[in-house]
């Protein structure tokens, strides 16, 4: 996997996506995979699922972006499916481990809202 | 050293865990401020109480409801009248405040008697008023008056009434936080689902964490009806008590402060299915972000586009001229908390100023993960300032401007250096488009104000230097 691509979306999401900072680990865990798993879709040419209200949701926020990605970073254009599954599973890896496995917010595992 | 222990604090050096500089190469694995946590012995804190977060924040924004404050007449008094939420129906919320005026005598022998007659006589002074939200504080809290025993009373006297009781004293958390908590939480509990709204669009939506501080509300309302999506409920700026009775029924949770509403979008989606999406209102790019994500949900998109062209084509010009005349101005934001986040980086694309220095009254350890992951290095991140702080901060970032509340900013301006209200805004909306050339004007008029060279001058001699020093 090329790291110097995989750190520019990285930075790209931690600063600007509110998704990924939910209020628990199961909200950031839903976004994380739902948001990046719709945007691997659109970027690979598959037909997003929207079937339900938070698939549009995803699907929503997925699409804002995929449009950002191609504005700032114009290789991933060029990149085929296979490196672009790889890129996004490696940026989902990435915002796990810092939004969920190793964040510090010691509020992210109460059972409660 | 990223935690940073200040020459103030060195009696005090817990608050060493409160305060991040941020540094490249680092991230919140590394370090995030303790947040939410009680106020350390020895500072000064910055914080209002837990009943404020409810009452002043959420609760009294609303513009058809008697907001009886079972307590001393101050826990009334200040939390009335500072917040500039104005409403389309003559800022009914602002103009009136009740109290059942607590003295000595009503603790040592009880006071439900004496609430339940002011709550009969607040409605019976205004008969066209039917609903209530009832307030416990400290002492009526402490003494076990059962307000919602009271409640029930007089719902049952007057049928046409509906009444929701918030028990949230001061000292029930650390920060107002805990008010936002508890009102949130109470109010999913025993409001939402208990009204039907009409329906008048095929996109209907909440809009959560606004409460019209110099009338955003209103002016996001705007787009919202130029897209033709129906608002079920603000919550709670210029909303009725009802129209957050049927927030069940919208199909999307739109968030603006996840702080103080997070809670009730959470609960919405868990017990309604209603999926939460969160937005930034304020600057230009977010806020055109904001709504095509909402208008993506709803497949308008080609609406979506055509407001923010529209919006852009009449205000861009206007935030330009700004920007060009802010770019490199040194920025301050000591607010609640969200609005650090919200900020740093819409005043930095959209205006080119640098924000240098950002403190949370009542921000939680995800509000400093958001924010440290949009602030620059060389930003310091604090959690709880007090005044000795903020002026070694001063001292170390030089801010040109602080974005603050009245308390801290009568400070700052001793210090010449302009401030602008952070909260009730000086001369808002600031969220929208519209809005954001506003904050742009606000902080152009601060910078760039004359006064503040001409009120240095003091020809009593030595102290001039001083005066004009810091106003240059």
């Amino acid at each position: 996997m090329n790291s110097e691509k995989l750190d520019q979306l990285y930075t790209y999401v931690q600063e600007r996506c509110l998704w990924q900072f939910g209020s628990r680990t199961w909200d950031r865990q839903e976004s994380i995979d739902g948001v990046l798993g719709t945007a691997s879709d659109l970027l690979t040419g598959k037909p997003p699922a929207l079937e339900t209200p938070q698939q549009k949701l995803f699907y929503a926020d997925a699409k804002a972006l995929v449009a950002d990605f191609k504005a700032h970073f114009p290789w991933i254009a060029d990149a085929g499916p296979a490196q672009i599954r790889e890129l996004i599973d490696g940026l989902k890896a990435k915002l796990v481990d810092i939004t969920i496995t190793n964040s510090r917010n010691g509020e992210l595992n109460h059972s409660l809202y | 050293m990223p935690m940073v222990l200040l020459e103030c604090d060195k009696d005090i050096p817990e608050r060493e865990r409160h305060i991040y500089l941020k540094v490249d190469g680092e991230d919140t694995r590394d370090f995030l401020p303790i947040s939410n946590a009680p106020t350390i012995p020895g500072t000064l804190s910055e914080r209002g109480c837990s009943f404020c977060g409810a009452k002043l924040v959420i609760g009294g924004v609303l513009k058809d409801t008697i907001q009886m404050i079972h307590g001393p007449i101050g826990c009334a008094y200040d939390t009335w009248h500072t917040k500039r939420y104005p409403t389309d129906n003559g800022h009914f919320n602002l103009k009136y405040v009740w109290s059942t005026d607590m003295k000595e005598s009503h603790i040592v022998f009880g006071g439900e008697k004496r609430l339940e007659k002011s709550m009969h006589e607040a409605f019976d002074e205004m008969p066209d008023i039917k609903r209530m939200i009832v307030y416990t504080t400290c002492p009526t809290a402490l003494i076990g008056d059962d307000i919602r025993a009271v409640a029930k009373r007089v719902m049952g006297d007057r049928p046409d009434v509906d009444i929701f009781t918030c028990e949230c004293p001061g000292f029930a958390g650390v920060s107002q936080s805990k008010g936002h908590h508890v009102l949130n939480i109470g109010w999913v509990n025993e409001k939402v689902g208990t009204v039907e709204p009409e329906i008048t669009s095929k996109y209907t939506i909440n809009f959560i964490g606004d409460y019209n501080i110099g009338g955003d509300t209103q002016l996001l309302q705007k787009y919202w009806d130029k897209l033709g999506i129906q608002v079920i409920a603000h919550f709670t700026g210029n909303a009725n008590y009802d129209d957050l009775r049927g927030m069940h029924r919208a199909q999307l949770n739109v968030v603006n402060c996840a702080r103080s509403a997070g809670y009730i979008a959470n609960e919405l989606k868990k017990r309604y299915g209603i999926p939460r999406l969160d937005i930034d209102s304020w600057g230009f790019n977010y806020m055109a972000e904001g709504i095509r994500k909402v208008c993506t949900f709803f497949g308008i998109e080609e609406k979506g586009e055509a407001l923010i062209a529209e919006e852009y084509a009449k205000w861009k010009p206007q935030l330009d001229w700004y920007k060009e005349r802010l770019k490199g101005t040194k920025m301050a934001i000591w607010t609640g908390g969200p609005r650090l986040w919200h900020w740093t980086k819409s005043v930095e694309d959209d205006l080119g100023v640098q924000v240098v220095a950002m403190s949370s009254k009542f921000g939680h350890q995800e509000d400093f993960e958001k924010v440290i992951a949009r602030g620059q290095s060389g930003t310091y991140y604090i959690d709880d300032g007090n005044e000795l702080e903020f002026f070694e901060i001063i001292g170390l970032v030089k801010p040109d401007v602080i974005f603050t509340g009245p308390r801290v900013g009568e400070l700052v301006k001793k210090l010449h250096i302009p401030y602008i209200n952070g909260h009730a805004y000086h001369n808002g909306p600031y969220m929208g488009f519209e809005g954001f050339v506003n904050l742009a004007r606000d902080m152009y008029n601060a910078v760039h104000n004359p006064l503040l060279t001409l009120a240095a001058t003091d020809i009593r001699g030595t102290t001039a230097a001083t005066s004009l020093e810091a106003a240059e």
